[in-house]
């Protein structure tokens, strides 16, 4: 394990990433309050890289997009295009939750018979560089209540950790794309000369401060999530609670387009003069129109069956077909939502505890 | 008074009504786990009444739950300040909500935690059955500390290049979650033109053009009947300022036609609705 991980200091995090230019189409969080996001770096905006907090908008849309073109058509001639899918990408600073909700779209995408070749693509192309949560990012934060490690991210291919010291972080590289990175930082190490940027764990020097916070302050929110909870919440279908829990709800898209697990879609088609682009775009079960059948007839008639089927999509539904829970408690709905719906009440009142 | 006192009348007074069976619920707020976040209860019976708060943190303008009710057995107690009383006449003056349904429990109103409340020319309810406690002293027009239309000013003051650059970084940035649309009480169609998605009005897709008919459209759909509660912008999980593009659409209206604030009576006109029998529609 020892050589497997490297100390970079938070002076040489620009001189990291710069490294990794070349070789990927690197993102990152970047930018201040509301506009933290995902950001396609480049030189100019090294600057603007900000781990301090999590963006609103998980790091699920670098694979799997807001809106994608599947195909464009020339009206004339009838060809198709089908649009390429970049090649070699990079994801910095993924936080554990979000890691867990790749995996749950992986098994969405990828399992269960049906593997959508966009995703499986995009997928197959992006390395991951996970930063573990020494402190949570929102006060709604609930992903150890859900069976979360702030501080782990087993699928992420390069592990972030800050080190107890707070001026570094240690890189663990747990996969081969992980070493592919951990070789551009390596050389860098090289160049670096005299002044190395990066000291390699395996050398002695290691000081108390230069080590991996291995505590944290996490989670202040903390929510008991009984293991029957599937169960308990189908028994409770027909419960008329789930007209109290919702009657506060707008039906707006906010939970599931915030939500790093939330994985509906529509397509459609843009009609055009000189082209028609079939795509597709994230859609979201809070939506009048989302379960509307021709014809005009909604199974899902009010908003109390539209919020029962989120709840029990993400808390039921998914556990059943794929055993594992399709949230990973990343409180970003409880934070967004305009009316302060919250998740963890539906958790608790499934388990009795309400 | 503070808001303890306040919470306390809010409750007894809700128990007392729901107690008689004056009401089917009494629409107030209510506690979350989170000491900065209430959200709209719905108060059934005395006991739940006891559950209502009223605090800095209520943020959220309740009257848009209104039309999630429209013909309700037995009248529906609201929990009013300026804004929510705003709401409600324009509501009805859409025909969206009918006054005899509704018990109006108006609270004088100094402010909560919302940037907009710091804009807020309508303090004191404008329209109540009962006020829970006295109007402000300064009137239902306290002083305010922002001036009324704030967000637009902001964006009059720019460039017209600066002015592109503006909408076209809040567009790329808009989700379409449209809480904007579902927080807004005057935001009534029963089918919303975003939502019709086979008539090709509003494309489905997430692209900064898309967002851009949307959030214009949206604009002007309320803007002449915007009754300035903030909500839209409220509820934006982006954090976009959007309450500039309705403060503009007033402004202008303001500018052209004279004094000009919706929601102040139930009998109000909207500019750019009001039409007459005798137009002669030359142009069609
Ligand atoms: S729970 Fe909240 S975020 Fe989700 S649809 Fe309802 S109002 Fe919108
Ligand atoms: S349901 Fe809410 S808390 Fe759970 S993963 Fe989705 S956004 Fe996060
Ligand atoms: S609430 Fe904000 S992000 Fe959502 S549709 Fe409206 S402007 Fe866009
Ligand atoms: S447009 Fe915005 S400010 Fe105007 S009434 Fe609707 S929610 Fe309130």
């Amino acid at each position: 394990m020892d050589n497997k991980t490297i100390t970079i200091t938070k002076d040489d995090l620009a001189t990291a990433i710069r490294a990794l230019l070349p070789a990927y189409n690197v993102y990152a969080p970047a930018g201040e309050g509301e506009r933290l996001a995902f950001a396609a770096l480049d030189e100019s905006r090294l600057g603007a890289i900000n781990l301090t907090g999590s963006p609103v908008i998980p790091p699920k849309e670098l694979l799997f997009p807001r809106s994608e073109s599947l195909y464009t058509l020339d009206p004339e001639t009838g060809a198709a295009t089908v649009p390429e899918i970049a090649e070699s990408t990079l994801i910095f600073g993924v936080r554990p939750c979000d890691l867990r909700g790749i995996e749950n779209l992986d098994a969405a995408f990828l399992e269960k018979g049906y593997v959508d070749s966009n995703y499986a693509k995009r997928r197959e192309n992006t390395t991951i560089i996970a930063l573990a949560c020494v402190t949570s990012p929102y006060e709604t934060c609930f992903c150890e209540s859900m069976g979360g490690d702030p501080l782990a991210a087993k699928g992420a291919d390069v592990l972030l950790t800050e080190t107890k010291a707070g001026d570094a972080f240690t890189a663990a590289f747990q996969t081969p794309k992980g070493l592919q990175v951990k070789l551009l930082w390596d050389s860098l190490a090289m160049d670096c000369g005299s002044a190395p940027a990066m000291t390699e764990g395996s050398k002695p020097a290691m000081t108390e401060g230069s080590k991996p916070a291995m505590t944290g302050q996490h989670n202040t929110l903390r929510v008991t999530k009984p293991d029957d909870l599937p169960q308990r919440l189908m028994a409770a279908f027909d419960d008329p609670h789930w007209a109290v829990l919702s009657e506060a709800c707008l039906g707006c898209g906010t939970c599931s387009y915030v939500c790093p697990t939330c994985y509906c879609f529509d397509i459609d088609r843009e009609s055009g003069a000189k082209e028609i682009t079939e795509y597709r775009c994230w859609d979201c079960c809070m939506f009048s129109d989302y379960s509307r059948m021709a014809g005009g007839h909604n199974p899902r008639p009010t908003k109390k069956e539209r919020l029962r089927n989120r709840y029990l999509h993400k808390l039921a539904y998914f556990d059943e077909r794929y055993g594992m829970t399709l949230c990973v408690g990343c409180g970003r709905c409880i934070a967004k939502c305009p009316a302060s719906l919250d998740i963890t009440e539906v958790i608790e009142w499934g388990g009795g505890a309400l | 008074m503070n808001y303890t006192e306040k919470t306390k009348l809010i409750q007894t007074r809700a128990a007392a009504l729901l107690e008689a069976g004056e009401v089917s619920y009494v629409l107030g707020w209510g506690a979350t786990r989170f000491a900065d976040k209430t959200r709209a209860r719905f108060a059934r019976s005395p006991e739940e009444a006891a559950t209502l708060v009223y605090n800095e943190h209520c943020t959220q303008s309740l009257a848009k739950y209104l039309v999630d009710d429209r013909w309700p057995e037995t009248r529906i107690a609201i929990l009013a300040r300026g804004c929510e009383s705003r709401a409600i006449n324009r509501m009805i003056r859409d025909n969206q909500i009918r006054r005899e349904n509704l018990l109006i429990l108006g609270l004088p109103c100094e402010g909560t935690d919302a940037e907009r409340c710091r804009s807020c020319r309508a303090h004191d309810p404008v329209v109540y059955d009962e006020l829970l406690w006295e109007p402000n002293s300064t009137g239902a027009a306290a002083a305010a500390e922002l001036s009324r239309y704030y967000r637009a000013d902001a964006v009059d003051a720019l460039s017209a290049a600066e002015k592109k650059a503006y909408w076209d970084d809040v567009y790329a940035r808009c989700i379409r979650c449209y809480a904007c649309r579902n927080a807004c009480p005057v935001c009534s169609c029963r089918e919303c033109f975003v939502d019709m998605h086979r008539t090709g009005f509003q494309g489905k897709r997430h692209s900064a053009t898309d967002n851009q008919t949307f959030g214009v459209t949206r604009a002007f759909h309320v803007g002449d009947r915007c009754i300035e509660c903030g909500e839209c912008e409220r509820a934006c999980p982006m954090g976009l300022p959007i309450l500039a593009q309705t403060q503009k659409i007033l402004k202008e209206i303001e500018a052209l036609a004279g004094d000009y604030e919706q929601g102040l009576d139930a009998a109000q006109d909207n500019y750019l609705g009001a039409f007459d029998l005798d137009d002669k529609d030359d142009f069609m």
